[in-house]
């Protein structure tokens, strides 16, 4: 098995200084929080740059030509509800390092991102969701198997659909938990591929807490057959977990140094 | 429905290392497929095949590595014999006369040799150590600097002394570092992380896992290789993916099956005979299973060596 693919989160409009400097075009604080996550061990780098709905296209390029070129051509996610601006992220991409992540389609409106992704040779997370929560494992195994066939229309390898279970927050959810961890399970039983944003578990939780949470429901979810999730990779708990996890699924090879490299 | 066969090749690859310097010198690793797997992808530099001597002489050589030999007077004259040898691609020099459990030769001694061996040839030298671990640690660092602008390969950096010797080869004097484990994948791992966070660029280096001969726990040996080449490339895994040599030529002379005379073992034959059969099974095997190069000493393994390598690449 491949090791567990890491994709750095921390590339959002989400955070008000990368909202400000994707606006603004300021290389700086992007160069800045890739290369801690890249320094921590991610894989990928998630972009996300929001609706962009004036500038999309421009700015997706800009940031996809900036991230390569200072990080030797890092592979990216791209993430936007903009379908112009993935399109033209991925006219300048650069697959040295690994093709392009279509963040997000799913079995509803967003379907079509599938299609993207099959038409530029791409790999897309697929939301097992259509419109709202799906209420249960049928439901979201129902979307899986959609969003499978719809890419394997498209002339896609099932490799390349990484189906996201949706990570539920506990505080509110507790319930769906075992839920979710099971939908990792039967993804993988399908040897499919999975991911998502896992630390939406420890939504709303302190922030001494949160990454404890995190790295257990990482730890769960790699038992399952999770291959990837959108974390923080600064979260060195996290890591460590992941790695660790990695060596006893025996993904790496084990070497007293493992955790440092 | 119509069959598509499907290439085996890895999108990992294994490092290119080269050793030596001008148009004789060698590349060794590069592939993207298992040991000979050619019908998966090419592979573009074929394992080689080093021939060794040793700063003791042909004093206790078999007959037929001595007959090869007549009539050379020096190392150098040594050393350009072995280079000659039809199938060999380096010579590598073994500086056992400094072992202190031996000779115990002082390294000034042994530097002597070495210098007239580096002068003597222009096909890639592999600088082979003592196996004492102290002792290499002063050989070894000093043989870097005596052989520089050689690009040689230093044979080698193991747990205990991967410091001095891995700094002075990879670092100073810009040769390439041998980084030698012994049949244990893990410590094979955690010596190239080692010898990487000294500084040393992966390209620089070379992996001796450790071997035993066919019959003496060898699969083991075949087991470490294997595992190595598959987290190599199919986990890939930088850490593993520096190409592997194997110096068979020690192990395979030392069994009993090459020792035992035919006085005592009539009904095993000729004793060469056996020695020659030991280095050519332990060499075919540890190529079969992910070796890049080996290094032999007697003509007649070098020669079959080659020509099962030709035939397979």
């Amino acid at each position: 098995m491949a090791k567990f693919v890491v994709i750095g989160e921390r590339l959002s409009t989400t955070a008000p200084s990368v909202n400000k400097a994707f606006t603004s075009r300021d290389p700086e604080p992007i160069i800045q929080r890739a290369k801690q996550q890249l320094d921590a061990g991610a894989t990928y780098l998630d972009v996300n740059i929001g609706p962009a709905e004036n500038d999309g296209p421009d700015l997706m390029k800009w940031a996809v030509q900036l991230l390569q070129s200072e990080f030797d051509n890092v592979p990216l996610a791209l993430d936007t509800a903009n379908k112009a601006a993935i399109e033209a992220g991925i006219s300048v991409y650069n697959r040295a390092k690994g093709k392009p992540i279509v963040n997000s389609a799913d079995a509803a409106g967003r379907i079509e991102y599938i299609d993207l992704a099959a038409a530029n040779d791409a790999i897309v997370i697929a939301l097992c969701n259509g419109e709202g929560i799906a209420k249960d494992n049928d439901e979201r195994m129902m979307y899986c198997q959609t969003m499978l066939e719809r890419g394997m229309e498209h002339g896609m390898d099932p490799s390349d659909l990484w189906f996201d279970p949706l990570f539920l927050v506990i505080k509110g959810m507790q319930d769906k938990q075992m839920q979710i961890l099971e939908c990792i399970k039967m993804i993988s039983d399908m040897e499919l591929n999975s991911t998502g944003g896992l630390s939406n578990n420890s939504n709303g939780m302190p922030k001494h807490i949160r990454p404890i949470m995190d790295s257990a429901m990482v730890a769960m979810a790699m038992m399952c057959g999770l291959t990837s999730a959108i974390v923080n990779p600064n979260d060195l708990r996290l890591m460590e977990t992941i790695k660790s996890c990695d060596i006893i699924k025996n993904n790496n090879l084990y070497a007293d140094s493992y955790l440092e490299i | 429905m119509p069959f598509n066969g499907k290439s085996g090749k890895f999108n990992a690859s294994i490092n290119t290392v080269e050793i030596g310097c001008g148009e004789k010198a060698i590349k060794i690793g590069g592939e993207n497929v298992y040991p000979f797997y050619t019908f998966d992808a090419p592979i573009e530099n074929a394992p080689k095949i080093g021939v060794m001597i040793s700063d003791l002489g042909l004093e206790n050589e078999p007959a037929g590595v001595k007959a090869y030999y007549e009539g050379c007077s020096s190392f150098a004259e040594i050393a350009q014999k072995a280079a000659a040898m039809p199938g060999a691609d380096f010579v590598c020099l073994k500086l056992e006369g400094a072992d202190p459990n031996g000779e115990n030769k002082s390294t000034e001694e042994c530097m002597t040799v070495l210098k007239e061996v580096v002068d003597a040839i222009d096909v890639p030298l592999v600088v082979y150590g003592c196996k004492n671990v102290t002792k290499d640690a002063e050989l070894l660092t000093k043989a870097a600097e005596v052989a520089q602008g050689k690009n040689v390969l230093i044979l080698a950096a193991k747990e205990e002394n991967y410091k001095g010797i891995g700094a002075a080869a990879g670092l100073a004097y810009n040769q390439k570092v041998g980084a030698e484990s012994a049949v244990d994948i893990n410590l094979a791992k955690q010596l190239n992380v080692l010898i990487s966070q000294l500084g040393v660029a992966p390209a620089n280096v070379v992996m001796n896992v450790g071997t035993a001969a066919v019959g003496y726990g060898f699969e083991y040996v075949v087991s470490t290789m294997d595992r190595v080449k598959a987290a190599a490339l199919s986990q890939g895994d930088a850490q593993l993916q520096m190409p592997i040599i194997t110096p068979v030529a020690d192990e395979a002379w030392s069994t009993k099956e090459a020792i035992a005379s035919e006085e005592d073992m009539p009904e095993w034959g000729d004793q060469e005979a056996r020695g020659i059969g030991m280095e050519v099974s332990t060499a075919a095997s540890v190529l079969a299973s992910g070796s890049n190069a080996v290094i032999l000493k007697h003509p007649t393994s070098v020669a079959t060596i080659s020509a099962l390598i030709k035939e397979l690449v």
